[in-house]
């Protein structure tokens, strides 16, 4: 596993919440976008943990039931800062973008007419589509060292191919995953 | 329709799927099928307000809880979203006892990396989806190269993508894709 970047300070309560509440509240594309600006967030830019606890939260979150981005979100604050942490980050992620759904959907007649309105959602749904390549990008990127490349490649052609061709639902292409890399160590750490 | 029986339905919805709109089939078979809260017209509108807002596309869950029994069915929508991801928190316990172990480091690496494979297969249909003239395919390319060449929050880049598509349909250089 990869562990390219170093761990500094744990965040206070106010600094995780904040982050929490910004990414999860504001960010277009779903979960897997939201993550991904998260990942940026925690691991590059702010070091809160490195990308060991970042897969691991991660990997946990994908085999969840339910909504990945809140048990991300769970997972990643119990990490940091313990229930308090899980709680804030949940509650911080969870409930500003749900009340914008209830209002959202309350006005949708009129909204989904207006033309400022369709253009913005237009230009943000593009851009969620560059947030969730490089959300691929960030995360394969740590494991294209050499030691590492040919199981990561055959891992992301596999997992593409059972999806896109086979039409394996998610959780057992990442089922089958855990078990290939259980059993294929590959170089030593 | 009472709080907590919208509140078990959704629950039993996203505790029996593991991403975005898997729970689907499960929410229109209980609430539209079976029990006629809502009608296919209003479950696709909340698939379209689920996808028209921040955050996960599982949100579309507040939506449905909405139309079946006004803001108290919102509330348990909200719960039912929530509630599941507590269960991380066990796993996460089990599973840091054994993160030292080889075996089970490799196993989650090849989780993570199988997921960015996932995800990119999920990306596909969005890009057709979302990308439908020339103006958007730049902005798409654009966001890409500012979130992985440059430190600028993600916030940041959503918000100038909206302004610039705003922009162009007011200068009519785009069209708004229908």
């Amino acid at each position: 596993m990869g562990t390219r970047s170093a761990v500094s300070v744990k965040p206070s309560l106010a600094q995780l919440s904040a982050v929490f509440f910004r990414i999860g509240n504001f960010t277009f594309g779903g979960g897997s976008a939201t993550t991904a600006a998260l990942q940026r967030e925690i691991v590059e830019r702010r070091r809160w943990y490195d990308t060991l606890q970042f897969g691991l939260c991660y990997a946990l979150a994908r085999v969840t039931p339910g909504t990945n981005l809140f048990a991300f979100s769970t997972a990643s604050g119990w990490l940091l800062l313990g229930w308090r942490g899980a709680l804030a980050a949940l509650l911080v992620a969870s409930v500003p973008c749900c009340v914008l759904v209830a209002l959202v959907t309350v006005g949708f007649d009129s909204w989904s007419r207006n033309r400022f309105f369709q253009a913005a959602i237009a230009g943000a749904l593009a851009a969620s589509v560059g947030a969730l390549l490089a959300s691929f990008w960030l995360l394969v990127r740590p494991y294209l060292d050499r030691p590492h490349l040919f199981q990561t490649l055959v891992i992301v052609a596999a997992s593409i191919a059972l999806s896109l061709l086979a039409g394996w639902p998610p959780l057992a292409v990442l089922l089958l995953a855990g078990v290939v890399g259980f059993f294929w160590k590959g170089p030593a750490q | 329709m009472s709080f907590l029986v919208v509140y078990l339905l959704l629950l039993k919805a996203t505790l029996s799927s593991f991403s975005g709109l898997a729970a689907l089939p499960i929410v229109r078979h209980d609430f539209v099928v079976q029990r006629h809260l809502l009608t296919d017209h209003q479950l696709n509108t909340a698939l379209v307000v689920g996808r028209s807002t921040p955050g996960p596309k599982g949100l579309y869950l507040i939506a449905v809880g909405y139309f079946a029994a006004g803001v108290p069915g919102a509330v348990a929508g909200w719960l039912a979203v929530v509630t599941p991801a507590i269960l991380v928190i066990p796993l996460l316990l089990f599973a840091r006892r054994r993160i030292d172990d080889p075996r089970a480091k490799s196993a989650l690496r090849a989780i993570v990396i199988a997921s960015a494979g996932v995800s990119l297969s999920a990306t596909l249909p969005l890009s057709a989806d979302a990308l439908r003239n020339p103006p958007l395919y730049i902005i798409a390319a654009v966001s890409l190269a500012l979130l992985i060449f440059t430190a600028w929050d993600t916030l940041w880049v959503m918000l100038g993508a909206a302004l610039a598509s705003l922009a162009l349909v007011l200068a009519g250089v785009m069209t708004i894709p229908t």
